[in-house]
């Protein structure tokens, strides 16, 4: 039992992160129907801006997960201005291509810039402690990047269903031309849901150099279960991307230690793909 | 029609002949055909979570086409003190990027023999890229030299142009097991079980099948098997597998990225075995082991080379010196020197056969023992199938940040730290 509790616990520490990486790709494809294939790539600088900050300026990551959360914020409202911006009203593939072409270009400047060895970051403030409660154990790092998460997707959601701005999000993604008649400023809206996008991921990529290590290739499989995430919760429901990024870690962590470790993936894409099959908008979609 | 004057002819005349003696213009192909060089192609993991690695086996190859390329008095390598090889002939080097996955290796493989018209192939550090790239210049009959892919797949296939410097995880998972006894001899161990932990790749695969064939030969259990996928997010489950089997002893084939997490992970999760061996891998990579500091010690494993062996190598240090120019400072570790000694002794095959002769230089690399002073072993020489038998290592431990040499004793300057300490006790 013991084991069991430990094993979902882990799984659940990750979901949350998962869910908070899932929660910026949701909002941008919510509101804007955009997919941002450079979302996994955002996660990486940001963990870049959390370790030099902390390498060269001794920040802890605790503190950098607010410049990197302000970074990505920037380099996601940049992104809007200079690139997608140019997609609104295109095919959805075009926005889809050019995001992959950022994503490629961030990988390889960070690959150039920092080349690609894995930076890890000594002696934070986190660092390797854990609590223990019996035998079971909490990794202290994965425990604050779980419950800032948890912070974070309740800010975005109290925002978005308790504010003006939230209400103009709102009627922005549901139509619009509509909500331009109503005196919305949609292109602001757009600018301002990338940047918010990009700092949720900004924000979890910020943490995580407390525990991972940071190389150009860090944020692949983050965008690849974020999007499952997404999919799985509904696209456009940050409710929905919180109780997926959850299932996620949770099947991911007990199916790699009940069934097989290398299965833990397969019962993660076979979840989702049940999910799909059997209700295709996802869990909380419309 | 507008008349140019003579001089502006002659001038136009006149920059045309130095043009086509620099190399442009219709002459260019005929000059530059003319010029001695042998094309090499390498292929190697330059972008993706092996990235350094590949990088490093790249710059391994570069250090010794510099060597073999110009006169080095002071260096003790063969072909060091000459320019050239084949009275003249240079070698330039043509990169390619597999991405640690094999069919691009495969792809890019193709590229250099049929498009870029390489004479041989160099690589590829990953055993599954060198598996597809090595079948594309078997089928060419073009030779592939293979520095570092350790699967011992590789050199049963019975191919004829496939020539691996590296140990393979066959034998070292028979110098693992051999530890393992000796441990339990010297140290009264009491290891019985084993758990195996490995990336689910060409690579991963047949270490652990290696590594359970020795284990069941010595006497060994192995009570728990946990394949991984690479790049993962995270090995929660991996370790928490491993844990609950608490096996004496833990074989891994852990490269990259994966390593330091795994690393991270047992030191979360407070568990470790009694010994830890590592086949080719993270432990080996001197980047990776600087960066987890203290959290690296008392981890074991086989490796052709660390600057530590300096003594028992003394020829190197002077090829590290330009390696160093090209790595910001990063020395040689077991995998990237193996790839400069791959480049070292194919061009003294070349040599030695008088030929560019494919035929003759195959021929060649077969019937000879090769002086290598960048191996461990001192020589060099291939059997059927192409693996080189007088390739060894030594199995090391990483005491405050050094590799210490432990296993064989003859060759050891520290003694093994068994059981390794808890994290909590460093």
């Amino acid at each position: 039992m013991e084991t069991f509790v430990q094993v979902l616990i882990d799984g659940m520490l990750n979901g949350m992160v998962y869910a908070l990486v899932a929660a910026g790709l949701c909002l941008i494809w919510g509101v804007m129907d955009v997919i941002n294939f450079a979302h996994g790539e955002y996660l990486m600088v940001a963990m870049y801006v959390s370790y030099w900050l902390g390498f060269l300026l001794k920040v802890d990551p605790l503190l950098s997960v607010v410049a990197a959360g302000v970074f990505i914020f920037i380099l996601g409202a940049v992104t809007y201005q200079l690139i997608i911006r140019y997609t609104i009203g295109r095919p959805g593939l075009v926005a889809l291509l050019a995001t992959f072409g950022l994503a490629v270009f961030l990988k390889n400047l960070c690959m150039n810039w920092f080349s690609p060895n894995f930076l890890i970051l000594s002696d934070t403030w986190l660092g390797d402690k854990t609590l223990q409660l019996g035998n079971i154990i909490f990794p202290v790092p994965q425990l604050v990047a779980a419950l800032l998460a948890l912070v974070v997707i309740g800010l975005i959601y109290a925002m978005i269903n308790t504010t003006r701005f939230g209400w103009a999000i709102q009627a922005t993604a549901l139509d619009r031309d509509a909500a331009e008649l109503m005196g919305i400023n949609t292109e602001r809206i757009y600018l301002v849901i990338f940047g918010i996008g990009g700092a949720c991921v900004g924000i979890a990529g910020g943490i995580m150099p407390s525990y991972l290590a940071v190389h150009p290739e860090v944020g692949s499989m983050f965008g690849l279960i974020a999007f499952v995430c997404v999919a799985m919760g509904g696209f456009g429901s940050i409710p929905g991307a919180f109780l997926a990024g959850l299932l996620v870690g949770s099947v991911e962590a007990l199916a790699g230690f009940y069934i097989a470790p290398v299965f833990k993936y397969i019962a993660v894409f076979g979840l989702y793909l049940t999910v799909v099959f059997l209700r295709p908008k996802g869990i909380f979609g419309w | 029609m507008k008349h140019r004057s003579p001089r502006l002819k002659s001038w136009i005349l006149f920059m045309a002949v130095i043009g086509m003696l620099l190399g442009f213009g219709p002459g260019a192909g005929s000059l530059l055909a003319a010029e001695k060089i042998i094309k090499i192609g390498t292929i190697f993991p330059l972008t993706g979570p092996v990235a350094t690695a590949g990088q490093r086996c790249q710059a391994a190859v570069q250090t010794a086409v510099e060597i073999i390329n110009n006169k080095h008095p002071e260096i003790k390598v063969p072909l060091a003190k000459q320019e050239g090889i084949l009275n003249g002939y240079k070698i330039v080097l043509v990169h390619a990027d597999s991405q640690g996955k094999a069919d691009v290796g495969k792809a890019e493989a193709e590229r250099l023999l049929n498009q870029e018209g390489v004479w041989a192939l160099i690589g590829s550090y990953n055993s599954s890229v060198s598996k597809p790239a090595s079948f594309v210049a078997e089928r060419m009959k073009k030779i592939f030299m293979c520095g570092s892919s350790s699967s011992a797949a590789l050199t049963q296939r019975d191919m004829k142009y496939f020539f691996r410097l590296a140990p393979t995880d066959a034998t070292e998972s028979v110098d693992f097991v051999e530890v393992l006894k000796w441990v339990n001899k010297k140290k009264k161990g009491s290891v019985k079980t084993i758990g195996v932990i490995y990336e689910n790749s060409e690579f991963g695969k047949h270490a652990a099948e290696e590594a359970k064939k020795a284990a069941e030969a010595g006497g060994f259990k192995v009570i728990t098997d946990v394949p991984f996928t690479p790049g993962a997010t995270n090995l929660d489950s991996e370790v928490q597998t491993l844990k609950k089997a608490n096996p004496d002893a833990v074989l891994g084939a852990v490269l990259g990225a994966d390593y330091s997490l795994w690393v991270r992970t047992m030191k979360k999760a407070n568990w470790k075995p009694r010994i830890i061996i590592n086949y080719c891998s993270g432990y080996q990579d001197p980047v990776i082991t600087k960066q987890l500091g203290a959290d690296a010690d008392f981890f074991m494993g086989s490796s052709g080379y660390s600057p530590q062996f300096a003594s028992l190598m003394p020829a190197v240090a002077a090829v590290e010196k330009i390696f160093m120019t090209k790595t910001n400072g990063v020395p040689f570790d077991g995998n990237s020197i193996q790839e400069a000694v791959a480049m070292l002794v194919l061009a003294q095959a070349i040599e030695k056969a008088g030929s560019l002769d494919t035929e003759k230089v195959v021929k060649t690399l077969y019937e000879n023992t090769w002086d290598s002073p960048l191996s461990l072993g001192g020589k060099v020489a291939f059997a059927k199938g192409g693996q080189n038998i007088k390739a060894q290592s030594i199995v090391t431990q990483l005491q405050r940040g050094e590799y210490r040499r432990i296993y064989p004793e003859k060759m050891a300057d520290g003694k093994i730290v068994f059981p390794m300490k808890p994290w909590d006790k460093k």
